[in-house]
Parts: structure tokens; C-alpha cells; sequence
């Protein structure tokens, strides 16, 4: 039996609803999708990532359009959800560039963004059928 | 922590897990290709550390 065009576009809905879940709150993509051991250790492994890169003293960058490196450091910082919005309001990231971890510091938030978003289109391909 | 070493196995750990998780399916194979990419993460950055050491700035 064929799809309705209702019911794809609801399956498309759902999709988008799970990616943003998982965008959000890392693993969270993967706990709706049932996959709850993949999504633990998402959840545990970039959450102590994120906050091991704000303890090195690393800095959650602003969106500087005149600036693209920085533009684009933070749309990847911003890869870590929700966590890169509370951090900022709590004042946390500021970074302190003298201090001798700085650049860990930077590294840990990037690279935690960045996987974060793989972990979205691993949710988006599970979430569309296709593993 | 300041030890660069010692950030560098945390790094390489934060990344190995994820990056096997996300690969692998079974738990089993999870923790095999997570620990060859720690090695190589390891190896790797140890190696790279001392062919740099003969070009300096």
C-alpha cells in the first residue's frame, strides 16, 4: 500500500522533530529512536566533553559575520545544543586566552559541537529507515 | 590539567567513544574499533609529536 501524502508528511515532521531533539540535548535523538545505549553514551561522553572544554578555560565564540573563522567557530560550538545557550547565559566561556589550556579548551567545545551534529544525521538516517 | 600529554588522551578518548559508538552497532565491536582509534589517536599524535621535534619553528 502507498503512502498518503498526510503520512509523509508526518514521517517528515517526526524526522525533523527527532533532529531537533537530537541537536538539542545530545543523544536525545537516539533515546526516541530506542537505540538507548548509543544515545547514553552520546548524552555522557559530549555533555563532559562540553563541560571539559569550559573547565580548560576555552571560549564559546560569538557569531561575528565580520569575522568568518570566529562565525564559524561558533556555529560550531553552537553544534552542542542547548548546553552552548545555557553556558553563555550563565556567563561560563568566556575564555581566557593567557591561560595555558586555552586552545584545549577550544578544541574540546568545537570538536563537541561538530560531533554532536553527526550524531544528528546518524539520528535523521536511523530516524528515516535507512540503518 | 595542564599536561599536554595527558589532554591529549583525554581528547583521544572523548573522540574514540563517540566516533565508535556512532560506527559500530554491536556493543562488542563498539569497544573494539573505539580502542583501535584511541591507539591510533595516540600513536599517531606521539609520533607526530617527535617527527616535529626535528623541525622546529
Amino acid at each position: 500500500m502507498r503512502a498518503t501524502t498526510a503520512d509523509r508528511e508526518q514521517s517528515a515532521t517526526y524526522t525533523y522533530l527527532i533532529c531537533l531533539a537530537a541537536w538539542a540535548i545530545p543523544g536525545a535523538g537516539h533515546l526516541l529512536l530506542g537505540r538507548v545505549q548509543k544515545g547514553l553514551t552520546f548524552l555522557i561522553a559530549l555533555t563532559l566533553m562540553f563541560l571539559c572544554g569550559l573547565w580548560l578555560e576555552g571560549r564559546l565564540f560569538p557569531v561575528e559575520i565580520r569575522q568568518p573563522l570566529v562565525a564559524l567557530a561558533a556555529l560550531a560550538d553552537m553544534g552542542i545544543g542547548v548546553a552552548f545557550f545555557i553556558a553563555r547565559q550563565m556567563g561560563a566561556g568566556a575564555g581566557r586566552v593567557v591561560a595555558l589550556t586555552y586552545e584545549y579548551g577550544n578544541a574540546f567545545l568545537i570538536v563537541a559541537g561538530l560531533m554532536n551534529m553527526l550524531v544528528v544525521l546518524d539520528a535523521f538516517d536511523i530516524a528515516q529507515g535507512r540503518k | 590539567m595542564t599536561s599536554h600529554f595527558g589532554l591529549m588522551i583525554v581528547f583521544a578518548l572523548f573522540v574514540s567513544v563517540v566516533f565508535g559508538t556512532l560506527m559500530r552497532d554491536e556493543p562488542k565491536e563498539q569497544r573494539r574499533f573505539g580502542a583501535q582509534l584511541f591507539a591510533a589517536f595516540v600513536v599517531g599524535g606521539v609520533a607526530l609529536g617527535w617527527i616535529l621535534y626535528f623541525f622546529p619553528l
